[in-house]
């Protein structure tokens, strides 16, 4: 158990450099979840505090430690690997005890905390085979439980749900969130997908090319996304964007010059820079009965989803989704009004994506 | 275009028309060898060679009254069981080593010395072992061969070690090894079939080799092979007795590789490591 500390971390491969510039604080007993697309470095951050890559430049602690020099062996954390990385030639029992027994653990002990573990992760019938006598999931138990005999300063996680079935992930990725309100240790959880991480995280951290984009709670990254990026990101189906742009008093999709339904706030954040991007969600679209109370749109493809119902059209030159009661089943080519939630509205600046306040 | 299964075929007789070649051209003289050794000595050299004889076992009663030809072959296995276990000794932690950095060119030098001609390392050796007063010595001879050993188990066990996937030396690294464990607790035992194989090859050349004991043994440590090579021109050579001499130094790597059969073919097809 222990809090992590990054400041100022630099990582390069020769020339290229895959993180410029990164500080990030993780508290003790805080589930942090690194989320971003492939290739941004978010395994290479893991892999950092790992110890299994050097730094570049920067400092790293560990609790109060700076671990800069120290080895993998000796920084006391465990790492379940996204191919699971079991040792081929011991048995599932063995798997698990490995690390004890090179700490030194009375027989005893490790026999007690491997039964616990086994128990905890229904694996206790395994225990005696071989890891290729095992399914994926159940290696996945089992690397799990190679983490958890242990009583380590933080579990490190890299995409280990990436390689299950969609009905396993969702079940494994809510034991793991309970394993982690009963171990109260420090995790960090490597994911490309934005549903693990608003699912399981305390904080998210969205990463792209190696820089931290927003570090936040779940809530925060998902409701006040602090630039595009993020807000295209998070969310699934994606943020909906159009380019808008003030025409006297009056905000209007750039493209054909509709008006957008604009409150007045949103004009006045608009109003600094004239010309902006503005976001909003699927499920911030409310239909409106009254044509003139905003955009009417021709439905391109309906999805019924079962507990909604997700509506494809285009916007000012733009592919949309809306997210609408599932007891609305408009047919492809019928004309629906789509008024924007005013509070929901998204506005970022044109160039940097940055969000207007 | 070709039709696939008429392909197929002809690929098929092509391989065994290859096989019946490679058979007679390895078969032929060790069956010549083996029954010349059984044959009356006067039939040994006889043109064309007779098929059918009386066996008799004079030239192996011969061999063993005029040398002392199992002196020899315990100078040969000394020789050839401490070359090997050097090779392993030093191998196995080498190979793990080009493995693990990816810094391959002290492998590569260790072909190079292979691929040289033993004569190349004779004359300094020579010398450097007369310096130390080493000449005849079965240490001499245990660390010229472990020329041939040593790179036999590299590359032999580079690939086995290679096919590990790093991400389970990385579990290991995290679960508390230091580099010498990993090898210890997690490579070696991943490799079992690999070093048996490397151990039989490394056996079966350095048993065969002669050249260096030719020069750097003495009459107490000479081994098999370098004796046997004694026997042509002695005098009058004794046709029938090396045959014999041949016979029994061909057995051990034989028996050997029969043995282990069943690994060697799955170290040589690598299917050491599948997660
Ligand atoms: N060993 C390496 N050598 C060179 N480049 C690497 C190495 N490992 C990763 N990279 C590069 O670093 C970037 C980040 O990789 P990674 O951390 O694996 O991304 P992610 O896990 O987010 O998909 C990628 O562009 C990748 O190509
Ligand atoms: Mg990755």
């Amino acid at each position: 158990m222990a809090s992590i500390s990054i400041r100022n971390l630099v990582k390069r491969y020769g020339n290229l450099t895959v993180i410029p510039d990164l500080n990030l604080e993780i508290a003790d007993h805080e589930f942090v979840v690194f989320v971003g697309p492939s290739g941004c470095g978010k395994s290479t951050l893991l892999r950092i505090i790992a110890g299994l890559e050097p730094i570049s430049a920067g400092e790293l602690f560990i609790g109060d430690r700076r671990v800069n020099g120290v080895p993998a062996s000796q920084r006391d954390i465990a790492m379940v690997f996204q191919d699971y990385a079991l040792y081929p030639h011991m048995r599932v029992y063995d798997n698990m005890s490995f690390a004890l027994e090179l700490r030194g653990t009375p027989k005893a002990e490790i026999d007690m905390r491997v039964k616990r573990a086994a128990a905890l992760l229904h694996i206790e019938p395994y225990l005696d085979r071989k890891p290729k006598e095992l399914s994926g999931g159940q290696r996945q138990r089992v690397a799990m439980g190679r983490a958890i005999v242990r009583n380590p300063k933080a579990f490190l996680f890299d995409e280990p749900l990436s390689n299950l079935d969609a009905k396993l992930r969702g079940q494994v990725r809510a034991e793991i969130k309970a394993l982690s309100q009963q171990l109260k240790t420090t995790m960090v959880f490597v994911t490309h997908d934005q549903i693990e991480a608003m699912t399981m995280a305390d904080r998210i951290v969205v990463l792209q090319n190696g820089t931290v984009q927003q570090y936040d709670t779940p809530e925060a990254v998902y409701e006040r996304p602090t630039n595009q990026f993020v807000a295209g990101f998070i969310g699934s189906p994606a943020m909906n964007f159009f380019p808008v742009e003030l025409q006297g008093e009056q905000a209007v999709f750039a493209q054909d010059g509709s008006a957008a339904p604009i409150d007045a706030e949103s004009s006045s954040r608009l109003r600094k820079s004239g010309k902006a991007v503005l976001g909003i969600r699927p499920e911030h679209f409310a239909v409106a009965g009254d044509a003139a109370a905003g955009a009417t749109v021709t439905v391109k493809l309906v999805e019924p989803l079962g507990s909604d119902t997700l509506i494809h059209f285009d916007l000012a030159g733009a592919a949309a989704i809306a997210r609408v009661e599932p007891s609305l089943r408009p047919k492809v080519g019928d004309r629906v009004t789509l008024r924007p939630q005013p509070a929901h509205i998204h506005l970022f600046e044109a160039e940097s994506g940055t969000v207007l306040r | 275009m070709t039709d696939a299964p008429t392909t197929d075929r002809w690929i098929r007789w092509l391989n065994t028309i290859q096989l019946v070649i490679a058979g007679i051209i390895i078969l032929t003289p060790t069956a010549w060898m083996v029954m010349s050794s059984f044959k009356p000595s006067f039939e040994v050299t006889a043109y064309p060679p007779t098929l059918i004889f009386s066996p008799t076992i004079q030239n192996y009663i011969e061999l063993t009254r005029t040398t002392p030809f199992f002196n020899y072959a315990i100078n040969s296995m000394i020789v050839t069981v401490g070359s090997t276990s050097l090779g392993l000794l030093f191998g196995i932690p080498a190979a793990f080593a080009v493995s693990w950095t990816r810094i391959s060119w002290p492998a590569i030098l260790t072909l190079a010395a292979r691929m040289a001609p033993g004569t190349l390392f004779l004359l300094p050796w020579y010398v450097m072992f007369r310096q130390v007063g080493l000449i005849g010595s079965y240490t001499a001879l245990i660390l010229s061969h472990a020329v041939i050993t040593l790179p036999i188990v590299i590359w032999v066990l580079l690939p086995s070690f290679d096919s590990i996937p790093r991400s389970v030396f990385e579990a290991a690294q995290v679960d508390g090894c230091s580099v010498t464990r990993i090898l210890w607790r997690i490579a070696i035992p991943l490799v079992g079939s690999g070093i048996a194989v490397s151990a039989i090859l490394a056996f079966v050349f350095s048993w065969n080799y002669f050249l260096f004991a030719l020069v750097l043994s003495n009459g107490d440590t000479k081994t098999l092979i370098a004796a046997a090579f004694n026997f042509v021109g002695e005098g009058s050579t004794q046709w029938g007795a090396l045959m014999a001499a041949a016979t029994l130094i061909a057995l051990p790597p034989l028996l050997l590789a029969m043995l282990v059969q069943r690994w060697l073919v799955a170290g040589l097809t690598l299917g050491a490591v599948k997660g």
